[in-house]
């Protein structure tokens, strides 16, 4: 079940999601790598920040400032680039944030990364907001009047805060201090968070391409040279001010709270930062059917130590057995299990899965599916795509004569599977992945190629012609690159001599198992 | 890579800059203004002082003070409260503000610290501020001559207390704002001016300060 902000969101993603590939290509798609855009960009905050930083003097902010932006070789371009790197670090998280809205990604074992991204983003916008304030430019100083303004409507102190800018005497630098200490510090914490963020996914990918990357920061760098931020006047408490330019990111709140009550940006924030706390509560479902965790049959676990490996979340341990069988068995931990069926593809005796989408249940779908093919002048090809691949993609195949075989992930997908349908008559199987950026599971597309052509753990056998097997990706937006993909693979499967299956039963591929002593225990 | 992936590639260029240019117009949206500061002046005020102290007080006893440790043995002891004012701004006659001083703290024993804004039409205008206070009574500890010096010896710790004790009062009523204050000036506003209406401390006065 899902919700109907849910189901709204996931259609204008999946619009956007297309717009964007047809734009970009699904390789350098920049909406499946806002994650990691918004790591990159802080970094470059952190170097731009540095050099700013040393230029910057709390006893005269604004003509610090001033005198950086009238050096056109570095100053001017650096602190704008700074601030343009900002801006777009918060359009990043934002539009990251509504992808794991939308894709259902908040809730169960991903509520750690969801809270911790709440408190990064607020930290971010504290940390902007204290950047813009230290300047103490028009646009800061109305910005530090209104957070003032917020405060003094607490029953905190006593003395307005909102004093230290009456005029009455210079803004002291004890004030410039503590924003800088602030502005400073906190990015730091953010880095921190990152670490927490992330510490529930195994190999967490936190740059984006080189491509894209380069693209980006190289993108703002032209920006900041071609068109640097303006630096408004210095603030003067004596003067009010008629035209400030403001920050629309990090200051959108800004006009309405200074005509709203104080008690009404209060509640608008607070209720807004509980909403955003509290989505993974409105999201979670029932654990069961599609969202039940990875069971363990432990007669059928031989150690290898392959599915821990594999699995994006590490949910997977491999501990003592009960029997007397003299290796570990796998372990999967439901707190932690997303239900992503990797494991499933990557256990080649096919102990290990989601009930119902272990390698042994692939095999029964598969020989159903082999039960209903019908004889065919053109070479059978099944279609395998993930469940989450765009619809108009299956409805394309199916009218390109595709049989379609959908999978919760095709980095699911068994490679015995495969195997069994090339030998019950299917003359192709051509597997279409979600982007690999763009991966619910996260791994599944890097796992299949892994298994399919490189040989790794629950492998395809030697046996299987590799020519009628096809991995390909269907992105939205991407139609035709999915139809050549398998129009291509079709002309290939019919070049191919027709040479019958072997008989007899399929023999399951195990893998060793190795000794306790020699194996890497996961803790 | 065939014509429409290369226009769609060209597309792409094309809405990246429009974004990188839609980014850069963010940080300085021009619909963030101060609404009506164009035609406005505003009268700021901005001060803090300790408010005067409303007490009662009476010598104790010799025989009193015995009952007392030695390090609370104070000759005069007093009960009171802070007192409160009315804060009054007008404006050509027009009142503006008209609000109730109290000192910080739960206790309101801590200066009074005011800020308030108002804004007013630019042009000759007359500005009326007045600070009065609400509750009558006096302190008499700092006049009252007739309190006897603690017996106790001169030379030890507790020597000289009663004269301290004078001495702390007679700094904390001077510290205190004065019963009334009255600021009644012809200003000329300009507009997008601040009027900043300070205490000052030395002269025990309101003050208006404006730039030019």
């Amino acid at each position: 079940m899902t919700l109907p902000a849910e189901r709204l969101a996931s259609r204008a993603l999946r619009g956007l999601d297309a717009g964007f590939t047809r734009l970009y290509g699904w390789r350098y798609q920049p909406l499946h790598l806002t994650g990691a855009l918004a790591f990159a960009l802080l970094l470059v905050l952190i170097v731009t920040g540095l050099y700013l930083l040393v230029f910057y003097r709390i006893s005269a902010p604004w003509s610090s400032v001033e005198r950086l932006v009238a050096d056109p070789w570095l100053g001017r371009w650096m602190r704008s680039l700074h601030r343009f790197a900002s801006d777009a670090m918060v359009v990043a998280v934002i539009i990251h944030a509504f992808r794991m809205f939308a894709q259902s990604r908040s809730w169960g074992p991903r509520v750690l990364a969801w809270i911790s991204g709440v408190a990064l983003l607020l930290f971010v916008f504290v940390s902007g907001w204290t950047g813009f304030v230290i300047v103490w430019d028009t646009f800061g100083a109305r910005l530090a009047i209104a957070g003032a303004a917020l405060f003094d409507s607490l029953p905190v102190l006593s003395e307005p805060v909102q004093r230290v800018f009456s005029g009455e005497r210079p803004v002291p630098s004890a004030f410039f201090f503590i924003n800088l200490f602030l502005h400073v510090a906190i990015p730091l914490c953010v880095a921190a968070g990152l670490w927490i963020h992330v510490s529930r996914v195994a190999r967490p990918k936190l740059l984006p391409p080189a491509v894209l990357g380069t693209v980006v920061i190289g993108g703002l760098t032209l920006l900041s040279i071609a068109l640097p931020a303006p630096l408004p006047p210095e603030a003067n408490p004596l003067e009010l001010v008629t035209d400030v330019p403001g920050d629309l990111i990090y200051a959108f709140w800004l006009p309405w709270t200074e005509r709203a009550p104080a008690w009404a940006g209060w509640t608008a924030a607070t209720a807004t930062f509980v909403l955003a706390l509290a989505i993974p509560r409105f999201m979670r479902r029932a654990r069961e059917g599609e969202w039940a965790p990875s069971v363990v049959d432990e007669r059928l676990c031989t150690g290898c130590n392959q599915c821990p490996q594999d699995c994006p979340w590490e949910a997977i341990a491999m501990r003592g057995r009960t029997d007397d069988r003299d290796t570990l068995v796998a372990h999967v931990n439901p707190e932690l299990c997303v239900s992503c069926g990797v494991c499933a593809g990557s256990c080649a005796p096919m102990g290990v899965g989601p009930a119902l989408r272990t390698g042994r249940d692939q095999l029964v779908l598969i020989r159903d599916l082999i039960g209903h093919l019908e004889p065919d002048a053109e070479p059978t090809i099944v279609a395998v795509l993930c469940r989450n691949a765009p619809p108009s993609h299956e409805r394309a195949l199916v009218n390109a004569g595709a049989k379609l075989h959908t999978v919760s992930c095709t980095g699911n997908v068994h490679t015995s599977a495969v195997e069994l349908a090339l030998r019950g008559g299917v003359d192709g199987v051509m597997i279409f992945s979600c982007p690999p950026r763009d991966c619910r599971g996260r791994e599944g597309p890097k796992w299949l190629e892994q298994r399919m052509y490189h040989d790794r753990e629950a492998e395809l056998q030697p046996r299987v012609d590799r020519r009628r097997v096809g991995l390909a990706t269907a992105a939205a937006g991407d139609l035709r690159g999915t139809m050549l993909a398998f129009e291509e693979f079709r002309r290939g499967v019919q070049q191919i001599e027709d040479v019958a299956p072997d008989e007899g039963d399929l023999p399951e591929p195990l893998c060793d198992p190795q000794p306790v002593s020699a194996r890497k225990v996961r803790a | 890579m065939t014509p429409s992936v290369l226009l769609w590639r060209v597309a792409g260029t094309a809405v990246a800059v429009a974004g990188a240019l839609a980014l850069r117009w963010s940080t300085i949206a021009p619909w963030m203004t101060v609404t009506g500061a164009s035609d406005v002046a505003r009268v700021r005020l901005s001060w803090s002082a300790r408010p005067e102290r409303v007490e009662q007080c009476r010598t104790l006893s010799d025989e009193e003070l015995s009952k007392l440790p030695e390090h609370m043995r104070m000759r005069t002891s007093c009960e009171g409260f802070t007192a409160r004012y009315l804060l009054s701004v007008s404006v050509d006659g027009e009142r503006l503000v008209l609000d109730t001083l109290r000192g910080g703290g739960l206790r309101h024993d801590r200066p009074i610290h005011v800020f308030t804004e108002s804004d007013v039409k630019p042009g000759e205008r007359r500005l009326r501020i007045e600070v009065t206070r609400i509750d009558e009574g006096e302190s008499r500890a700092a006049s009252d001559s007739t309190l006897e010096p603690m017996a106790v010896a001169t030379d030890t710790l507790m020597g000289g207390r009663a004269q301290r004790e004078r001495e702390e009062r007679s700094r904390r009523e001077a510290e205190a704002i004065p019963a009334r204050l009255v600021l009644d000036t012809l200003l000329s506003l300009a507009p997008r001016r601040v009027v900043l209406v300070t205490f000052n401390d030395d002269a025990r006065r309101l003050v208006a300060r404006m730039e030019h």
